[in-house]
C-alpha cells in the first residue's frame, strides 16, 4: 500500500442535523496533486479536516497508506509527521505570542529533530527573508503569514499535504511564490498534495487530478485536463464556465444556473443538483444518481454530458 | 464625453499617502474597471468620490457636471451622495440593517428620493420597491419585501444592495468588489445582472475588482492602480491585449489563464508594494520593475499612447 494514498469509504460527517459529508467514496492518489473544487457548503474543508481526524466520522472510514486515520490520530505526533494541513486561515493558525523563529522551531522541537536545515531551505524557496524571524504574526502581511504556515506544515517532510484555499485573499502578484514553493516540495518528496480552491485557474494550472463537490457529495472526479476540456457533470460544466478569462477569443458564455445553492440542512430530493440543473429530467427529482466510474473518471449524473 | 474628471487627487494621514495624485476621467454611460493589488487605493478612491474617506485629508478636484465636489460643504455634498453617486459594497451582509425588512430599507430610499413637498402614497412606494427588486431579477418581489436580511442568501442580498443603489437613479454607480464574497456560480449571476443593467441604466459604473479576468469580461475601460496612483488606463481590449506599463504586464502575467505547461514556474511580482509612508522620488514601481533604470527616478505622469490610452511610464 502506498504511503501517501488516501481512501475514503462511505465516510459520513455530520454536525448535528447537518450532514457535511454524505457517505463519501473517494481515492486520492499518492504522489499526485489533486484539486478540490466546489462552492460554500460543498464540504471541501470538512473533507480535508476529516482526512486528518480533526472531525470525527459518524460512519465509514478514512485511511492513509492503508492505516485508518482514527488509529493514526491516537498518536498525533506520528500522524503529523505523515500528513499536514495548511489551514485556510493560516495567519490565525500562528500563535500571536510567538515569534516567527519560535513558530518555525516548534515542529522540530516536538519531533526531536533539528528544524533548521529544512526551515532554512523552505524559507529560501518560499521567498521569506531571515529578518522576518524576529517578527510576530501581526507584523506579517497576509502572504507572509501564509508562507510561514506553509514552512511549518512542510518542515517535517510530510507524505501528505492538505492545503485549504492556499491562495484565498492573496494578491495574484504573490500567489505564484507560494504555489511554486508548494509544488517544488511536492515534486521533491513525491508528496500527495490536495489543494482546495475556488480559483479555477489555480486548480487547472497546478493539479493533474480533480474532485468536484456539491452539497457534501462528490459529483465528478478525473484528470484535470479532461474535466476542463469536457466536463461530464452539468455542475462541473457550469462551474468551469464561470472562470473569467482575459483573452476574448477563448472566452465562453457562463452557463446560467437558476436559483440559489440549497441549504445543506435541507438538501433536495433525488439528485442534489436537480433544482439548478439546466438539463434536469423527471428521474433526477426522485432518484439520487450513484457515483459511477466511466474510464478514468467518476460521474454522479443520470445524464452525463460526456 | 466624461461624466466625472478626477484631477490630481491626494488622500493622506500624517506622512502616509493613500492616494498620490490620481487623475482619471469616468466616461458617461460606460463601465470602468478599477484593478490593482490590496492597498493600491481602489476603495479609497471610491470613498473619495462619495466624500467619505474618514480619517484622511484630501486635496484635488472631482469635477462632475461643472461642479468641483471637493469644494462643497458637507450638507451640499450629502445631496450628491446616494442620489447622483451610489455605492454597492463588497459585503452585503454588513451593508444591510439587520433590524429592518428589505421593504422598509428600500422604501426609505425611495421616499428620500422624492422631492420635498410631495408626499407619495405608501402603496405607490411599495409598488416602486417591488419593481426595483424585479429589476434585479429577484423572484417573488412582493414576498421578499417582508424578508429580513438574514433570511436571504448572499447573492440575493447583493441583488437587494444593487436595487437600493439604483433606486435613486444615480449617474454613477460605484461597485466595490461586489462579487468577491460570493460563490462562483452566484457571482456569474451578478455579473450577468450588471451586463443586463446596461439596457436600462444610463449612468456610468465604476467596477472595482482584483480579478482582471472579470474586468475584461464586463468592463469597457480599465484603470490600473499601483500604490495610490493610476499608472495605466484605457480601453479594456487594448490593455488586456497589449499592456504597456511594466506593472500591468506583470499583473497580467500572474493571471494563470494562459494554458501554460505546468513545467514553467508560476509568475509572481518580487518585492512589495511601497509602504504609504515611503515617498520614492520617481516611479513608484521602479523598485520592483525589471526594466528600471536611472531615468525612472524622475516622477512619471500619464501620457497618451493611443486613443483614450494613457501610461505613466517613459519606457512604455
Amino acid at each position: 500500500m502506498l504511503e501517501g494514498l488516501i481512501q475514503f469509504e462511505r465516510a459520513r460527517v455530520a454536525f448535528g442535523a447537518m450532514t457535511a459529508l454524505v457517505d463519501l467514496d473517494l481515492v486520492l492518489d499518492a504522489g499526485v496533486v489533486t484539486g478540490l473544487v466546489g462552492e460554500s457548503g460543498s464540504g471541501k474543508t470538512t473533507l480535508l479536516r476529516a482526512a486528518l481526524g480533526l472531525v470525527p466520522l459518524q460512519s465509514g472510514s478514512i485511511t492513509i497508506g492503508g492505516v485508518p486515520v482514527a488509529a493514526l490520530a491516537r498518536d498525533r505526533r506520528r500522524l503529523s509527521a505523515l500528513a499536514q494541513l495548511l489551514p485556510q486561515d493560516a495567519a490565525g493558525s500562528l500563535s500571536p505570542r510567538m515569534t516567527v523563529r519560535a513558530l518555525l522551531q516548534e515542529p522540530g522541537r516536538i519531533h526531536g529533530t533539528d528544524p533548521w536545515p529544512a526551515v532554512n531551505s523552505l524559507m529560501a524557496a518560499l521567498g521569506l527573508t531571515p529578518e522576518l524571524l524576529d517578527r510576530r504574526p501581526h507584523q506579517l502581511s497576509g502572504g507572509q503569514a501564509r508562507r510561514v504556515a506553509a514552512v511549518r506544515a512542510l518542515c517535517l517532510d510530510p507524505r501528505v499535504l492538505l492545503a485549504d484555499e492556499p491562495t484565498a485573499g492573496l494578491d495574484v502578484s504573490v500567489q505564484g511564490g507560494l504555489l511554486n514553493g508548494l509544488l517544488a516540495r511536492q515534486q521533491a518528496l513525491g508528496q500527495t498534495l490536495v489543494v482546495s480552491s475556488h480559483n479555477l485557474n489555480v486548480v487547472r494550472r497546478i493539479s493533474t487530478a480533480m474532485v468536484v463537490m456539491y452539497l457534501g457529495q462528490v459529483v465528478e472526479t478525473g484528470p484535470t485536463a479532461k474535466l476542463y476540456t469536457g466536463p461530464a457533470h452539468p455542475y462541473t460544466a457550469a462551474l468551469l464556465s464561470t472562470n473569467p478569462v482575459l483573452d476574448p477569443t477563448r472566452r465562453v458564455t457562463p452557463i446560467a444556473l437558476h436559483g440559489e445553492i440549497p441549504s445543506v440542512l435541507r438538501p433536495p430530493s433525488g439528485c442534489r443538483f436537480h433544482t439548478r440543473c439546466p438539463q434536469v429530467q423527471p428521474l433526477c427529482r426522485t432518484e439520487m444518481p450513484a457515483l459511477v466510474a466511466h474510464g478514468d473518471r467518476q460521474i454522479r449524473c443520470h445524464y452525463p454530458l460526456a | 464625453m466624461n461624466l466625472i474628471e478626477i484631477q490630481d487627487l491626494h488622500a493622506w494621514y500624517g506622512t502616509s499617502s493613500v492616494l498620490r495624485g490620481v487623475t482619471l476621467p469616468i466616461a458617461r454611460g460606460r463601465i470602468l474597471g478599477l484593478v490593482g493589488e490590496s492597498g493600491s487605493g481602489k476603495s479609497t478612491l471610491a470613498l473619495a468620490l462619495l466624500g467619505m474617506t474618514v480619517g484622511l485629508d484630501r486635496r484635488g478636484r472631482i469635477v462632475m457636471d461643472g461642479t468641483d465636489l471637493e469644494q462643497l460643504d458637507e450638507p451640499a455634498r450629502a445631496t450628491w451622495r446616494g442620489h447622483r453617486i451610489a455605492m454597492v459594497f463588497q459585503d452585503p451582509s454588513s451593508a444591510l440593517n439587520p433590524l429592518f425588512t428589505i421593504g422598509t430599507q428600500l422604501i426609505d430610499i425611495l421616499r428620500r428620493r422624492e422631492k420635498a413637498g410631495r408626499n407619495p402614497e405608501q402603496q405607490d412606494l411599495r409598488a416602486a420597491a417591488e419593481a426595483a427588486l424585479r429589476s434585479v431579477d429577484i423572484a417573488d418581489p412582493a414576498q421578499r419585501l417582508h424578508a429580513y436580511p438574514h433570511e436571504l442568501s448572499g447573492g440575493m442580498k447583493q441583488r437587494v444592495m444593487i436595487a437600493m443603489a439604483l433606486a435613486a437613479a444615480p449617474d454613477l454607480l460605484l461597485a466595490d468588489e461586489p462579487t468577491t464574497a460570493l460563490d462562483a456560480t452566484i457571482e456569474a449571476g451578478i455579473v450577468r445582472l450588471f451586463q443586463a443593467l446596461r439596457q436600462d441604466f444610463q449612468g456610468s459604473i465604476l467596477f472595482i475588482s482584483h480579478q482582471l479576468g472579470l474586468v475584461a469580461q464586463l468592463c469597457d475601460d480599465v484603470a490600473v492602480m499601483y500604490a495610490g496612483a493610476v499608472i495605466e488606463r484605457g480601453p479594456v481590449a487594448s490593455i488586456t491585449g497589449a499592456p504597456r506599463h511594466p506593472y500591468t504586464q506583470a499583473l497580467i502575467a500572474c493571471e494563470l489563464d494562459d494554458h501554460q505547461d505546468s513545467g514553467a514556474p508560476i509568475a509572481s511580482i518580487p518585492g512589495e508594494v511601497p509602504n504609504p509612508s515611503e515617498h520614492p522620488p520617481g516611479c513608484l514601481f521602479a523598485a520592483r520593475c525589471p526594466l528600471a533604470e536611472t531615468h525612472c527616478e524622475t516622477p512619471q505622469t500619464l501620457r497618451l499612447v493611443g486613443p483614450e490610452w494613457e501610461v505613466a511610464c517613459w519606457k512604455a
